[in-house]
């Protein structure tokens, strides 16, 4: 039972990773860069969404909001940081990014404060009681079923919408898409909406877990979700979700039976490098 | 409220306001950290410390002289540290340091500081090697150890003989843990399972059903607040019931504010006892919370006593640093919030660890541990 | 005086340890995430020893070699991942290393190493060590650039492939970089540990192996006057920016990102556009 414990820990965990995971996965498929500066997104959304709620008292408003700001901003700052760099060589916007992330956590430091916010309604706090003696939070399944539900819709969308083909027919070949009429702006700013939309998704759902959103609740996601996309292939989608759950799963057995020897990070760390050794290109290479 | 703390208040509503006046004429150093993980913190250490300075200016200063308080950010970091504390010793010339920092930052400071012979009082950074660093070098904190062994003694005193471990990897954590194994033996206190996590950590999903299987009857779980609110809130929603105990670290009203009603119970060994009938503790909390709008908590009340004590110092020198004001400090017993304080001759005090227990959304008296032998702080002999 | 001094020398230490990663990110063309691990590894070696009772100077070579050894076990990931995936890796080895230090109780554990005895050389003398061998740092990078070795680094740099169709051992010459730089990140190190007299396994983490980076790229990777110039004043930006205070690393994010959003070829290629316009008018 312990096991099974475990395993639906790790899924839950995974879930999260992955909704983070999966809009660094679409930048990096469409634009070839490490988009560190996502994780500020996961952020944003947390604030957002605590500050909503607040106000509101309603969850739903406020997953909504979250969604919708991270997402314009998503556009932003692939309009006006990214796409200028676009030509330069891979560590130029690796580095760009590394320093809008810098400039982003202290920009919520020093607007909300160093010590975080908390919700004032008490969401999804209750417990469910599933398979006899398992128990879980509300929002443990509430992020684990919203992940799921969002990830179904939008794998829906992008092989059933004229636009959702065009975004993987530019993802695979933006010369050949372009040549098409596709317009890679236009399939830029829908990665990034989508993408930002999901981090921030994760962030109101990390941050209800928690009942806290603090500056710093980005800096885990923003090298992990790194780890998980390479783990995943780089630019796979359906790699990035298997390495997410994965990783969540190695990360919850890990942190219990190796917890004395490596932290959660160096365990996740060092399975991906051991993963590498053995596959170069990744779990699921892109063809 | 009378007139008095009215006044103080408004002068350390205004001190923070405009920062420190330019006539300012003894300067006391003080190294936080108000950006990086730590900046929490930092700025309620930092606000007991401009308290501190503002009551003292409030009352005449030092022989009719203002004190400034110079500030710099270490961000928690040794590298950051070193050439603050430098600044501060040889461009600042202060006569006096104050660490309202954690660990790393002040073992890296407080050796500079010996080095200058400029007295350096450390507020709650709880590793032993600060003031092995030298004469020059006061804490005011409890050590770790000592922290932990107040825990075990805690756990006894509830009945409670299965203990489970959740350890924060850091420092505090670790000396903490040292502290409870080294002491547990004695009370017949069983360490069943110790398990540790990182400082990024929040989601404790999977350490909480190994515990769940473990089935212990207490927790002994070091954090910070940031760790343990989500950690004691998860716990209680997984259905374990059990008591938890932590420590210092979870000495904060954000703590009660993200654990929320999963936070009643909870037993904290610190040394601010909000219950205290001590004028000072309480004319303390008062004037916090009239000066910045929320309630004291261990650091805040810490880096005050260190920046206080600093300050009495000074006052019986005439403002004069170096080896007089060592000698003050080393002489002196000082009556703070968090107690009455002196020093013994490795420069720790001795003093009695306070239990709160949260209780109606806020910490409260549970027990007191005073037992001189259990909570002995190290001495120059050890 | 002696602020200036300890400045000085952290300034020195920087540069010096751009200077190693520049060796290898900068002229060979492998990215490294993770470069602050051997910086760690130089200064736990440096000041475990001397701890040991090995004298100071005699630590700095044991540093280099141990940090250099590592660094070819290193390479030898860049031989199997490239570029994106290097990144990555080589990010996992920065993690490993703070997460096994950490859970090490004979090299302190979290706790650290404190009170590294005394190198028994002024302040000023150890200033002076630390700036000699950021120069000959320096001088060695110039030496490097220019002979066959460093031509080969760039190719490899340019365009790996064709290298190897050419008939050069490509694997060669990368573990060479790997094992030159991270040698000289273990010299830092080394000087590091004796600078603070204090270590512990957060000063060597990924936030420093940010920093590392930042200051290679932003002083114009590949360019060694470039590097040397923006290690020097990163370095000491913060303790700078004490006056603006709490906007220090919103400053400091702020222009990592700026540079790299209107300069991408870092502070040497500013200076040239300031120098020489003309060069740049065509673009």
């Amino acid at each position: 039972m312990l096991y099974v414990e475990l395993i639906a820990q790790g899924l839950i965990q995974g879930s999260i990773y992955a909704l983070i995971a999966l809009g660094l996965t679409l930048v990096y498929g469409l634009l070839r860069i490490l988009h560190v500066a996502h994780a500020a997104f996961f952020t944003l959304g947390g604030y957002v969404g605590v500050m909503v709620a607040n106000q509101t008292g309603s969850l739903a408003a406020a997953i909504v909001a979250a969604m919708i700001v991270a997402g314009i901003g998503g556009i932003l700052v692939f309009r006006l940081c990214y796409q200028p760099i676009l030509h330069q060589p891979p560590f130029v916007p690796l580095i760009a990014s590394i320093g809008l992330y810098i400039a982003a956590e202290e920009l919520f430091r020093i607007v909300f404060g160093p010590s975080g916010l908390t919700y004032k309604y008490a969401f999804l706090q209750g417990q469910v009681i599933a398979f006899g003696s398992l128990r879980f939070k509300e929002a443990e399944i509430a992020v684990m079923l919203g992940s799921a539900a969002i990830i179904g819709v939008l794998s829906l969308l992008q092989t059933r919408t004229r636009i959702g083909v065009a975004c993987q027919a530019t993802v695979s070949d933006p010369q050949m898409a372009e040549s098409f009429g596709i317009s890679l702006r236009k399939v830029g700013d829908i990665n990034f909406f989508v993408g930002s939309a999901l981090a921030a998704f994760a962030g109101v759902m990390v941050s209800v877990l928690n009942n806290m959103v603090e500056p710093t609740m980005g800096s885990v996601p923003s090298y992990k979700a790194l780890a998980i996309i390479v783990l995943g292939g780089l630019g796979s989608v359906r790699g990035t979700l298997v390495a997410a759950l994965v990783l969540g799963v190695v990360e919850s057995f890990g942190t219990i039976y190796l917890g004395h020897f490596l932290d959660r990070n160096a365990i996740a760390f060092a399975f991906l490098i051991l993963v590498l050794m053995w596959r170069p290109q990744g779990l699921f290479a892109r063809s | 409220m009378n007139y008095k703390s009215l006044a103080i208040a408004a002068t350390a509503a205004f001190a923070v306001q405009f920062g420190v006046p330019a006539w300012a004429q003894v300067k006391i150093g003080i190294n936080v950290p108000l950006t990086g993980f730590a900046a929490a913190d930092g700025k309620s250490a930092l606000d007991g410390a401009k308290l501190a300075v503002a009551d003292a200016n409030a009352k005449g200063g030092i022989n009719g002289e203002k004190i400034e308080l110079v500030i710099y950010d270490d961000q928690a970091s040794p590298k950051e540290a070193a050439p603050a504390a430098t600044k501060l010793i040889e461009k600042d010339k202060v006569v006096a340091g104050v660490s309202g920092s954690y660990s790393a930052s002040t073992r890296a400071a407080a050796p500079l500081f010996q080095a200058a012979k400029v007295p350096y009082v450390v507020a709650y950074s709880i590793h032993p090697d600060v003031t092995l660093a030298g004469d020059y070098v006061f804490r005011t904190a409890t050590m770790g150890e000592v922290q932990g062994r107040a825990g075990a003694k805690l756990a006894s005193d509830l009945g409670k003989k299965n203990v489970v471990l959740i350890t924060l990897k850091n420092d505090f954590g670790q000396a903490l843990a040292a502290g409870f194994k080294e002491a547990a033996p004695k009370f017949g206190v069983k360490i069943i399972n110790e398990y540790e996590y990182g400082m990024p950590d929040r989601q404790f999903g999977a350490l909480i059903s190994k515990v769940k299987s473990d089935n212990p009857d207490l927790l002994y779980a070091s954090g910070y607040y940031f760790t343990a609110g989500p950690l004691v809130n998860q716990l209680r929603a997984a259905g374990v019931s059990v008591p938890v105990i932590g420590q210092e670290g979870y000495d904060s009203e954000k703590f009660i504010e993200i654990a929320g009603a999963a936070s009643e119970g909870t037993l904290v060994t610190t040394s601010l006892d909000r219950d205290s009938n001590s004028p000072v503790t309480q004319a303390f909390l008062k004037e916090f919370r009239a000066a910045y709008n929320y309630g004291a908590d261990m650091v805040g009340a810490s880096t005050f006593t260190a920046t206080a004590i600093a300050i009495e110092g000074l006052k019986k020198t005439g403002g004069k640093g170096g080896e007089a004001l060592k000698k003050a400090i080393e002489g002196g017993s000082f009556s703070t919030p968090i107690g009455k304080l002196s020093f013994n001759d490795l420069h720790e005090v001795k003093k009695d660890v306070q239990v709160q227990v949260v209780k109606g959304k806020a910490f409260h008296r549970h027990s007191v541990i005073s037992d001189p032998v259990l909570l002995a702080p190290p001495t120059k002999a050890k | 005086m002696e602020y200036e001094i300890s400045l000085a020398t952290t300034m020195a230490i920087s540069v010096l340890f751009a200077l190693s990663l520049n060796l290898i990110t900068g002229f060979c063309g492998q990215i490294s995430l993770g470069h602050a691990a051997f910086l760690g590894v130089g200064a736990y070696a440096s000041g475990m020893l001397a701890k040991a009772g090995v004298p100071f100077l005699l630590t700095l070579p044991l540093a280099m070699l141990l940090s250099g050894a590592l660094g070819i076990v290193v390479g030898f990931a860049s031989l199997r991942v490239r570029a994106d995936f290097l990144a990555i890796t080589t990010m996992g080895v920065g993690f490993l290393f703070v997460g096994i230090v950490r859970q090490q109780d004979a090299l302190g554990g979290e706790m650290g190493i404190s009170a590294i005895p005394d190198t028994g050389m002024s302040k000023l003398a150890f200033m002076l060590l630390a700036v000699a061998m950021a120069a000959a740092a320096g001088l060695l990078s110039t030496y490097v650039r220019r002979c066959w070795m460093g031509r080969v680094f760039a190719a490899i740099a340019e365009d790996e492939d064709t290298v190897r169709v050419m008939g050069i051992d490509v694997p060669r010459f990368k573990l060479t970089a790997f094992a030159l730089g991270t040698a000289l990140a273990g010299l830092a190190g080394g000087l590091y540990a004796q600078h603070l007299k204090f270590i512990a396994p957060d000063s060597f983490g990924f936030i420093e192996s940010i920093t590392v980076l930042s200051m290679v790229v932003v002083g114009g990777i590949g360019s060694v006057v470039g590097v040397s110039v923006s290690a020097a004043v990163l370095s000491v930006l913060p303790s700078w920016f004490q006056v603006i205070g709490d906007y220090k690393l919103l400053v400091y994010g702020g222009l990592l990102f700026l540079m790299m959003r209107f300069s991408p070829g870092g502070m040497a290629a500013l200076v040239a556009r300031i120098f020489h316009p003309d060069r740049w008018g065509s673009k």
